[in-house]
């Protein structure tokens, strides 16, 4: 039987949704009800920086993966050939750039911190392209692109631990077209930093160690040549109070995520309710591989 | 609303010899950036000037006119100062041979 409770629950979810969907900034995503964050970065960088890496006494010390990355920049898409490609909604997306070289890698980081352990929701806009060095087609070059998750349980909780779900899509490596979603569960080692007693480092986006994720294979709207863009549509769901994976879906396609895993670890001491979120980019080859990050919508159950 | 502006790190304990430059960096959106670059060493042999250069795809590049001594110390400072640079800017400089310097390169922009 419908209680009134019942009732007053439907019709407040149905005036949320109502709301949401009649709302342009929120309406291309599937937010839970509680908006943690929404990024437009024609409203600037909207918290997402640079992830540096661990350092004591001396930049010396920084583990090599972490001294390669840069500051992410606003950018219009500016193409050679055709002018500025232009966001979904205005005019700039996050730009995640990597160096030219084989191998080379970028992450940008949102820090936050959760007060609810329940489900959360990532939604983003994204797309990516090499740098358009040649006129070619260039649908190999880059390597990969992805999000993660650093995530700690609270200090009063029992068993803590430091989970880091990653995701990624492996579009080529060595030439070969993949096409692929893959996770990993394993990081690197961790190494003191300076005399270690304060500060270690582990570089968690080291090549080894990745998955297929069962049925991952896609194909994404490349298009014809290295200037023209599409901008495609990514949701990943995770419960902080289970810290597991709950869903994925990228475009048209929702993937089982029951074979997926995080990297798991002990709790570190200064990391409590940790809500980090990145987002990476990776070149196969000496060409500059591009990230662009149209929006993102984080939100939670609560 | 208050105007954007922000920090942003273009080179951060890189070692510049021969002919050294930060990854491209767009900045269409500002209309005013300052440059700092500061030696996180002690650096060797001559200083030379660093140029400012602005390109009209992060591909091509050209010197805006700009130049700065580069730090002829430990934490010595440089600075530039910009008005117009359309989207594109990077920092250039030509070592000779057996010069360097350990470099944090800073870009603050405003709109």
């Amino acid at each position: 039987m419908l209680t009134r409770s019942d009732a007053s629950e439907d019709l407040a979810e149905a005036v949320r949704r109502a709301m949401s969907l009649s709302n342009p900034a929120l309406s291309r995503f599937e937010p839970l009800p509680r908006i943690i964050s929404l990024d437009e970065f024609s409203r600037g960088h909207c918290g997402w920086s640079q992830l540096v890496g661990n350092y004591e006494d001396t930049l010396d010390s920084m583990l090599p993966g972490y001294a390669q990355h840069t500051s992410a920049m606003l950018s219009t898409l500016p193409h050679w050939d055709a002018g500025s490609h232009g966001g979904m909604h205005g005019s700039y997306a996050l730009k995640i750039a990597t160096r030219p070289r084989p191998g080379a890698q970028n992450v940008a980081i949102k820090r936050l911190t959760f007060r609810k352990r329940g489900p959360i929701r990532f939604e983003t806009y994204f797309t990516f392209k090499p740098e358009a060095t040649e006129l070619t087609l260039g649908e190999t070059d880059v390597r990969s692109i992805g999000v993660l998750f650093d995530l700690q349980g609270g200090d009063r909780d029992d068993g803590a631990e430091r989970v880091m779900p990653h995701l990624r899509f492996l579009n080529a490596e060595g030439g070969r077209h993949l096409q692929k979603w893959q996770f990993k569960n394993e990081t690197t080692r961790f190494q003191r930093v300076g005399n270690g007693e304060k500060t270690l480092s582990h570089y968690h986006l080291a090549p080894e160690g990745w998955q297929d994720l069962p049925g991952g294979s896609q194909r994404l709207c490349y298009n014809e040549i290295a200037t023209k863009v599409n901008w495609s549509y990514l949701r990943f769901d995770f419960d902080l109070a289970a810290m597991k994976a709950l869903s994925f879906q990228c475009n048209d396609r929702v993937f089982d995520m029951s074979g997926f895993e995080s990297i798991r670890m002990p709790a570190m001491k200064n990391l409590w309710c940790m809500l980090n979120f990145c987002l990476f980019a990776e070149t196969d080859v000496a060409k500059r591989a591009f990230l662009y990050v149209d929006s993102v919508c984080i939100s939670g159950d609560f | 609303m208050l105007p954007e502006n922000i920090t942003a790190i273009l080179a951060r304990n890189e070692d510049w010899s021969g002919e050294a430059a930060t990854e491209p960096y767009e900045a269409g959106w500002a209309r005013e950036a300052v440059i700092f670059v500061r030696a996180l060493k002690q650096p060797v042999g001559p200083a030379p000037l660093a140029r400012i250069e602005i390109s009209p795809d992060g591909m091509h590049w050209i010197s805006e006119g700009t130049e700065m001594r580069m730090p002829t110390e430990k934490d010595g400072i440089a600075v530039a100062r910009l008005g117009h640079f359309g989207n594109w800017l990077r920092i250039a400089a030509s070592f000779e041979d057996g010069a360097s310097c350990t470099v944090l390169a800073t870009i603050h922009l405003k709109a």
